[in-house]
């Protein structure tokens, strides 16, 4: 279906109302990551419907709930003073002040977190929030465990530089899947490990590296771009 | 309870603050939006064990998410309600946990809450939108409130109206569109 502005204009607000179901929500998913122009337009609705959210009386939830958020986010220790940080947190967020020196504005579109049914593929865009295109879009071909990468509007890593693709597991360090060109279509086979750990998490990350990749085998440059695949 | 420009500043240093995995601002802002937040997910659900997990999972998205947020995708606390009413929805279709709908849930559910229709949009901070909606058609009008507060899907539109689900889901279409006229002007 063609993305005219009358069908993301009705879409959009069906969208952010509840109404789009099923395979036309998860279709206009896929258009919202491709297109900033699809995402200002439901975020309009956001912002305009959310005005109704304004007139629903408070309630106040049992303390249970919070104790719960803390606990499915820190474990057993509660201390919210422990610097101590789980996963994605001990190399991604270090890096946060980086990427906002730097102003690389970075914004993961979609994020769907409803299991993934068997069967299903992955795919997604990394994307820039002062560009209208995508860097680059991901998708995955199950079969081969295949991800390939087209890019869109990625530009050239500085030089000496190259850009350098992971798996960001949901515990642990991330997994490289070696280092991507600016340009062109780049398929990247994973291995067992890799696509189990992205099949959980469905997070990618592209660091900045020395020409050739990460010397180390974790990151050791600023993380450019993280960004949540959704499947099919 | 309209928030004030001075209300919005303090949900976004908190929001810079949980970005940078600061578990005290985090605290901060649940205590100060949780009731809120609850609120919403409790009248779309209508049902409190539903309501505290998507609030929990709307939390935890928040937590993740923070660093995410941009101005252009609304304020903070609207940015972040869209994303406890989307879980709600989610988690509602995930277990099919919607009754079946009768002409009497419209005015009065047996859970005890008010009929979606009966609290005033007129009070809230909203009058754009509220004045805007005072165009609508009532159909158009009330099929866009349902969706919103109560999650229904074009068939349980249907039938809370009346209606085929062809002519519901034309008053949607065209209830949101001069909605969408009417606030851009």
């Amino acid at each position: 279906m063609k993305k005219t502005p009358e069908r993301i204009e009705a879409l959009a607000a069906e969208f952010v109302l509840g109404s789009l179901r099923g395979a036309a929500r998860r279709r206009f998913e896929q258009w919202m990551m491709e297109s900033a122009r699809v995402r200002r337009e439901v975020w309009f609705w956001e912002e305009k419907l959310g005005a109704l959210a304004e007139d629903v009386p408070e309630n106040q939830p049992p303390a249970s709930v919070w104790k719960n958020i803390e606990r499915r986010l820190w474990g057993a220790q509660e201390q919210p003073t422990q610097a101590e940080v789980r996963g994605i947190g001990r190399w991604f967020w270090p890096s946060w002040s980086l990427l906002a020196t730097a102003a690389v504005l970075v914004l993961a579109v979609v994020m769907v977190q409803q299991p993934r049914p068997a069967g299903e593929q992955l795919s997604g865009a990394i994307v820039q929030a002062n560009l209208e295109d995508p860097l680059w879009l991901v998708s995955e071909s199950g079969a081969e465990n295949l991800l390939k990468l087209r890019s869109i509007a990625a530009s050239e890593a500085e030089a000496g530089k190259d850009y350098e693709l992971w798996v960001v597991p949901e515990d642990g360090q991330p997994l490289s899947l070696g280092v991507i060109p600016a340009g062109g279509v780049h398929r990247v086979r994973l291995s067992d490990e890799a696509r189990e750990a992205l099949s959980r998490s469905r997070t990618l990350a592209i660091s900045l590296e020395p020409a050739g990749g990460s010397p180390t085998g974790a990151p050791t440059g600023p993380i450019l771009h993280v960004t949540k695949l959704y499947s099919l | 309870m309209a928030q004030t420009d001075a209300d919005q500043d303090q949900l976004m240093r908190l929001l810079m603050k949980i970005a940078q995995q600061d578990r005290r601002a985090f605290q901060e802002l649940y205590e100060h939006i949780a009731a809120r937040m609850f609120g919403l997910c409790l009248r779309l659900s209508g049902q409190r064990e539903l309501a505290e997990e998507a609030l929990q999972d709307a939390f935890i998205q928040i937590w993740h998410r923070a660093g995410e947020y941009h101005s252009d995708r609304g304020a903070p606390l609207s940015w972040m309600m869209t994303i406890a009413r989307y879980r709600t929805l989610d988690l509602i279709r995930a277990r099919k946990a919607r009754q079946a709908v009768s002409d009497e849930d419209l005015n009065e559910l047996d859970d005890g809450r008010e009929g979606p229709l009966e609290f005033s949009v007129r009070e809230s901070g909203a009058e754009k939108l509220t004045g805007c909606l005072d165009e609508l058609s009532d159909v158009q009008r009330d099929s866009i409130l349902l969706s919103y507060y109560r999650g229904f899907t074009h068939e349980e539109l249907a039938q809370a109206l009346s209606s085929p689900i062809g002519t519901v889901k034309s008053w949607i279409r065209r209830g949101l569109m001069a909605l969408k006229r009417c606030l851009e002007q």
